[in-house]
């Protein structure tokens, strides 16, 4: 199934693990070094360097397909899906080629190869069957397909898009049941991901997909979060099923939405603490953010800077409470940091994040504009990292 | 939360982990220790961030109707009882990395800090007490004294940026992408001395062991401060001087970053470096007669891309081998 050699896969993975066993501290630096002596797939840990290869690739991969158009041209017309499919053969060969004879995993050429084929593929089938649905069903097979056999965490993504992109083409054009049902349908598609995530993430047997299994994780929860936010079901019921809804009025069933909008960031954060899951805990965070947005989209209990003023003042009450009692803890839910992390980094992003919230302009006393503080714009993101 | 897992166990069956290496892994994850340390700081950055902006849009909106002495009042107090704690927590000045036993009196200091600037401006916008861009100096001054009694980098990052307000530089971020730096053409000088200024004192004070855990945050502003100058400069008349310069500063962030492993750095001096290469080819492009060489030229593009790309990609192997 998986298409690399087993002895270097295996040894890649023991490298992976003697990294991160040697941050925590565990391990020297010596015996590190005598870990990577062990031949091992050939792959890119920094993000920069992977992201360069697979711009490389992707301009091997396009000027490939530049020489096979230039043969074929009279194709274009008549049957375009046969020259996609053509490219689909060419970027699979390459990604075999470049696993198999290469030894390269994760190493940005065959990251290139990979998506490519697969976008190749889902294109020729839709042409083919000129059909959205062939196409986000064609996504699903084989990102599914390239995950297995090549270990690769973005497939995985794609394969999930294309489920879910397959099951609301279904319901939302095809009818196959009442459009209403989709928030449900959805939940119900989330929380059987999730348990496959559960299954899969216990056995042994998976052990190469960590990653992907991550990414299968983090999708549920968002999926499962999103298909029933009070916002996006609204908004999405109005704009694609043409639903109105007057002033005083509501859509269906809407004190549910507000439930699942409301409870599930607190459910995600209480049950990432108590099961001490970090991306669970993150992304529960980032929904109650959303959550809140959520409400204050449709009710202004309060004008914007009583929000921030209140915001952060719980936010702060409860933070600095939190720490308090987590300070001096040794084991299980602690404020003590990480062994392996470097505190440095967290300051260092503050210092660059805090100068786009805070305005030093000096403004002439005539305009109305005051100064200072300046408009929230959430932090904005830092130029870099 | 570190967990051992069958690769853990296969180091062991292959014998590249000791008895004693296992064992203290074991006992590690027996603790289950989940830290929560970034989480909850960065929500009391958060938190201040909220909470400052809150008030900035009250005043903003208040500003007619709110007495003015109330609302410096205010605002007076509430700097006032912050400061007071911090100052009551701080272990005083040292030249050495100095914590709170708390983390939560660096966020009261940013908070104050922040607040204080607040407070400035208004005192500014209302009753001018200073002259024209001091209010900014002052607030500087404010930062510099915050960053360096209390040790904070963000503090420090405010006090630096009002040092380029004052000059009438905006280096925020958001500022960068809109494009809207600068309101006067002599600025990149100014800016370049800022600048040099910046690392000078960056490394003046790491050869004194003066709060060295700050010479990054300096060397930041200065690589962003002296890059976007310099670029501004290549567009401009004189632009042969502003090559040079870029030339110098590429070359001596380049070695800093090797000094200092900062992957940060390195990726910026590239980008800053190959920006200004670019500019510079563009302008060899204007002197020489393009129209013979137009096709070479065309055809050469999708070449030196990938030549370009490439040559990223090796530098940045040879930095990470370096550092490592």
């Amino acid at each position: 199934m998986i298409v690399f050699d087993k002895r270097h896969l295996e040894n890649t993975f023991l490298l992976e693990e003697a990294k991160r066993l040697n941050s925590h501290g565990f391990i020297t630096k010596v015996q590190l070094g005598e870990i990577k002596q062990l031949p091992v797939l050939k792959s890119h840990d920094n993000v920069l360097i992977r992201l360069g290869f697979y711009l490389l690739g992707s301009f091997l991969l396009s000027s490939l397909m530049g020489v096979i158009s230039l043969v074929t041209m009279g194709l274009a017309e008549s049957h375009f899906w046969i020259m996609l499919s053509v490219y689909t053969i060419i970027g699979l060969v390459g990604s075999e080629f470049l696993a198999k004879v290469q030894y390269q995993f994760g190493y940005g050429l065959d990251d290139a190869f990979i998506l490519g084929f697969q976008g190749f593929f889902c294109a020729t089938i839709g042409i083919a069957f000129e059909s959205p649905m062939a196409a986000f069903i064609a996504l699903a097979f084989i990102g599914f397909a390239a995950c297995v056999r090549y270990i690769n965490t973005l497939s995985i993504l794609l394969s999930l898009i294309g489920t879910t992109g397959a099951i609301c083409y279904a319901v939302l054009e095809l009818k196959v049941v009442n459009s209403a049902f989709l928030p449900i349908i959805l939940l119900t598609l989330a929380s059987i991901l999730y348990v496959i995530y559960i299954k899969i993430s216990k056995s042994e047997e998976f052990n190469y997909y960590k990653n992907p299994i991550v990414l299968l994780q983090g999708f549920s929860l968002l999926l499962g979060y999103f298909s029933m936010n009070y916002l996006v079901v609204r908004e999405l019921s109005e704009s694609l099923l043409g639903l109105k809804i007057a002033t005083g009025e509501d859509i269906p069933l809407a004190f549910l939405f507000y439930g699942f909008t409301l409870l599930v960031p607190i459910f995600y954060v209480t049950y990432s603490l108590y099961s001490k899951d970090k991306l669970m805990l993150i992304i529960g965070f980032l929904v109650f953010g959303f959550s809140i947005y959520t409400i204050r989209f449709y009710y202004h209990l309060m004008p914007i800077e009583a929000a921030l003023l209140l915001g952060g003042t719980l936010l702060f009450t409860v933070a600095s409470v939190a720490i308090n009692k987590l300070k001096n803890k040794e084991k299980g839910l602690t404020f003590k940091a990480a062994r392996s992390s470097d505190p440095d980094i967290l300051s260092n992003l503050e210092a660059l994040i805090v100068n786009s919230q805070v305005d030093l302009e000096p403004i002439e006393s005539q305009g109305k504009m005051t100064y200072g503080g300046g408009g929230f714009s959430g932090g904005g993101a830092g130029e870099s990292f | 939360m570190l967990k051992s897992n069958e690769f853990t166990e296969k180091l062991r069956a292959k014998e590249l982990l000791t008895d004693v290496q296992m064992k203290s892994i074991k006992e590690y994850e027996a603790l289950r220790f989940f830290s929560i340390h970034n989480e909850l700081r960065f929500l009391l950055y958060l938190a201040v961030l909220l909470f400052t902006s809150g008030v900035g849009i009250i005043i903003y909106k208040n500003i007619d109707s709110i007495g003015h002495i109330a609302i410096l009042g205010l605002l007076f107090a509430l700097t006032g009882v912050g400061f007071y704690l911090c100052f009551k927590k701080a272990k005083g000045f040292d030249k050495e990395e100095v914590l709170f036993d708390s983390p939560v009196y660096d966020y009261i200091v940013l908070l104050c800090t922040i607040l204080s600037c607040i407070f400035i401006g208004y005192l500014q916008f209302q009753y001018q007490v200073f002259g024209y861009g001091l209010s900014s100096l002052v607030c500087s001054l404010i930062g510099f004294f915050c960053g360096y009694y209390f040790d904070n980098k963000s503090a420090l990052s405010i006090a630096i940026t009002g040092l380029a307000t004052f000059i009438g530089i905006t280096v925020t971020p958001k500022a960068l992408m809109g494009n809207e730096i600068y309101s006067d053409p002599s600025l990149p000088y100014y800016g370049l001395a800022l600048g040099v200024l910046l690392i000078l004192w960056g490394e003046y004070s790491n050869k004194i062991s003066l709060k060295k855990h700050f010479r990054l945050v300096f060397l930041t502003f200065a690589q962003h401060l002296i890059g976007i100058c310099c670029i501004a400069g290549l567009l401009d008349d004189y632009w042969f001087v502003f090559a040079m310069f870029l030339a110098a500063s590429t070359y001596f962030f380049y070695k800093i970053s090797y000094e200092t492993s900062s992957t940060f750095l390195f990726v910026f001096t590239l980008l800053y470096g190959y920006i200004g290469i670019n500019i510079v080819l563009f302008k060899v492009f204007e002197f020489i007669d393009i129209s013979r060489i137009e096709e070479f030229i065309i055809i050469l593009t999708p070449i030196y891309f990938i030549i370009s790309i490439f040559g990223f990609i090796k530098l940045i192997q040879y930095f990470n081998r370096e550092k490592a």
